[in-house]
């Protein structure tokens, strides 16, 4: 069997792409689909998300198109066991969606404290990175919820992973993806 | 609800338990592996960051405290194959140095074996699953051995572009000893350098427990009872003998396992965290525990990470997880010059874009366009180096037992962990040195990878020693106070060394498993 032969063995067998719900009926797309047909949130409220997404988007540029809102929102909605978060990996204790909750909680709260009572996503850039920056360095007085730098440390792998951790990521970077199974719809 | 009594249950599908499976089902035994998580095929093990993190624990049973809390989400295990499902594959072994730190330098522990009592079964190992390397180059620095049944893997410029730096601050490097396969090795194919070891390789060229040892173990007739978790190892009224376990089955209800033997190979955290749940009043304190040793001296590596771009593209997606070079130049427990314990020192590592090892995660202080503009260059010319420091046993390092409860009623356990003063200057002289070598490499960036002091490999918990008065299990794994109570994997640690731990935990899985089946009778009664 030859490299590429072997590359491809098992082509297809993997499954790839995340369960949203649309009209009713399971559908297998990308966040950035997700994103792009308007899926409806599961457990994210309107203003957790747009905290969210002013959030990666600050983070990795490209984060709020590649969907990190769809994609965490359908994350924290599924088991535990069944989750691709990093949330995983950094020892959070689930239900993960108790840890998102409180990080886009506190950084709402911090915002409106520092800024005149504007919500994340209502600030310039300027100040958003700012406030993120401060966050990053556990420097935000007053700052109530999860450590700060825990929650740059998460919703930035959250944001890395959608834009950077998909195979259209890698493309982006020109970096050959060479999966042995590779997650269906470029995912 | 009791099913049918077996000869020996074993708690674990990963590395360790494997190979017990595979040895005492093969010598006739009627063997049941438990294993709480999923029965993980080869087809599930998806190549992306993303979806590796599935064979991962989800959700701590561990609250983790102390001045350096353990870190166990990336490196865990979660269904069968455990932690080695997902592993990097790298095979250094301890050295002669380490099985006698207190004899040899007064402090730490000694082991009650030496290294010649495990280099056989380094050997054993190596045919049984499979190493790439070069067993000659290795013995510069210990004791000469079999070769290894497979030539070097491949190299690539992401670890050749280092040499000419580590040769010249006088650091020998070698092949990396690796669980790997450079060719077809016992109808495995060989390895094709896509670089996914760590989310699991689903072509088996990478020794997971699947395609060896459990795989042996099936086809001998194992049974592995996946989704089964459990949560107590029972024992006779007399408190003399262990009879079984209690498990809880996929559906979530209780049942018992009765077993002439039990052994626990579960993980170092998970298997004293079981014999602490599992008190009677004939063992008021939990299982092999009238010392109070079992879950003490908990002990991790830390790593000094040296990462550098280099003005070149060093196909950096290309090449195995594991390590292209190795070298145990520094591994003199007084190698560095005001520092104490091991360094083991590795170079050139396929690293992919996400996750904590992927390279956005070099620059952990990058956001935004500085992130973007970093990614960029890093995926050209992005390459480190590693040197994993040893920790010494401390009593003070442990497991207990929670408040708190699973699903199951089991309270969790707390790891409670602290480096102590030697570990942050072995941790800096190592990245002094890294540094040095990266100029000398002619790296364009370069800077070492710091933060917290990082906690990889967990061990000890169950540690080995001559007798019961300071420790819990002898060389063979089988604890002092039950006889057919058997502990595997890296829990029986004496001392950590600064290899990683897979190869010795086969190897000591080996041999205890093989003293169990020598001495069945004796021991199963």
């Amino acid at each position: 069997m030859d490299d590429v032969e072997r590359r491809a063995f098992m082509k297809g067998a993997g499954l790839g792409a995340l369960a949203f719900t649309v009209g009713g009926a399971e559908v297998l797309l990308t966040p950035r689909q997700a994103r792009a047909l308007g899926v409806s949130l599961r457990t994210l409220t309107a203003e957790q998300a747009a905290t969210l997404e002013a959030v990666g988007e600050t983070l990795v540029p490209g984060a709020r198109q590649a969907g990190i809102v769809n994609f965490v929102d359908q994350q924290i909605s599924i088991p535990a066991e069944e989750a691709l978060l990093e949330a995983r990996i950094l020892n959070v204790r689930p239900p993960y969606a108790n840890f998102y909750r409180a990080a886009l909680g506190a950084i709402d709260r911090s915002s409106q404290a520092r800024n005149g009572g504007k919500t994340f996503a209502q600030l310039a850039e300027a100040e958003q990175r700012s406030l993120i920056d401060n966050m990053r360095q556990n420097k935000i007085e007053g700052w109530q919820g999860p450590g700060g730098s825990f929650v740059y440390l998460l919703l930035r792998s959250d944001a890395v992973d959608v834009v950077y951790g998909t195979m259209d990521g890698y493309a982006e970077l020109g970096i050959p993806y060479m999966p042995h199974i590779a997650p269906t719809k470029r995912w | 609800m009791a099913n049918e009594k077996v000869d020996v249950v074993i708690v674990g599908a990963g590395a360790s338990g494997s190979v017990y499976a595979a040895v005492l089902a093969k010598a006739g035994k009627k063997v049941v592996v438990m294993e709480s998580g999923p029965d993980w095929q080869l087809s599930d093990l998806i190549s992306s960051d993303l979806w590796g993190r599935r064979i991962k624990p989800a959700g701590p049973p561990f609250l983790l405290e102390g001045k350096n809390p353990v870190s166990y989400g990336y490196q865990g295990g979660w269904g069968v194959g455990g932690a080695a499902l997902h592993y990097f594959a790298n095979f250094p072994r301890l050295l002669p140095n380490d099985f006698k730190i207190k004899s040899e330098h007064g402090r730490a522990l000694d082991w009650p074996i030496s290294y010649q009592d495990v280099a056989p079964y380094y050997d054993k190992v190596a045919r049984d699953v499979g190493v790439s390397g070069d067993a000659k180059a290795e013995e510069v620095w210990r004791p000469a051995g079999n070769p290894y049944p497979m030539p070097p893997m491949k190299t690539f410029r992401n670890g050749d572009i280092w040499l000419k730096g580590f040769e010249a601050v006088g650091i020998r490097m070698v092949p990396a000893a690796v669980g790997m396969n450079s060719t077809i090795y016992k109808g495995r194919p060989a390895c094709i350098y896509d670089g996914w070891c760590h989310v699991g390789c689903p072509i088996g060229a990478l020794a997971n427990p699947v395609v060896t040892y459990l795989g042996d173990a099936r086809k001998a007739g194992a049974e592995v009872r996946a989704r089964s978790t459990v949560t107590r190892v029972l024992t006779d009224q007399q408190g003399n003998r262990v009879t079984g376990v209690e498990y809880y089955d996929e559906k979530k209800e209780r049942q018992v396992q009765e077993a002439s033997v039990v052994v626990l190979a579960a993980w170092a955290a998970q298997n004293p965290r079981l014999l602490l749940n599992s008190t009677t009043d004939k063992h008021p304190k939990g299982l092999a525990n009238k010392n109070g040793l079992v879950g003490k001296y908990m002990m991790t590596h830390f790593s000094s990470g040296t990462l550098a771009i280099f003005d070149e593209d060093v196909q950096n997606h290309m090449g195995t997880t594991g390590a292209q070079y190795m070298s145990y130049e520094r591994y003199g427990k007084t190698a560095h010059k005001g520092a104490f314990g091991s360094t083991f020192i590795v170079a050139g590592t396929a690293i992919k874009t996400s996750d904590l090892g992927g390279f956005a995660n070099a620059r952990l202080d990058l956001f935004g366009p500085d992130l973007a503009a970093f990614m960029k260059r890093a995926a050209r010319g992005f390459t480190r180096i590693g040197a994993f420091g040893e920790e010494m046993p401390n009593v003070e390092n442990r497991i207990e037992l929670a408040s708190d409860k699973d699903e199951f009623g089991m309270p969790l356990g707390r790891i409670i962990h602290s480096y102590d003063d030697d570990v942050p200057k072995l941790w800096e002289a190592n990245f002094a040195e890294g540094l040095a070598v990266a100029k000398a490499a002619g790296a364009k960036e370069m800077w070492s990878g710091r933060g917290n002091i990082p906690t990889i490999h967990l061990m000890g918990g169950t540690i080995m020693g001559a007798g019961a008065e300071n420790s819990v299990v002898n060389s063979f794994g089988q604890t002092h106070e039950l006889p057919n109570l058997y502990m595997a994997g890296p829990g029986i640690f004496t001392t950590s060394g600064a290899s990683n731990p897979t190869y010795t935990i086969f190897a000591l899985s080996l041999r205890g498993a093989e003293q169990l089946a020598a001495n069945w009778s004796t021991v199963a009664g």
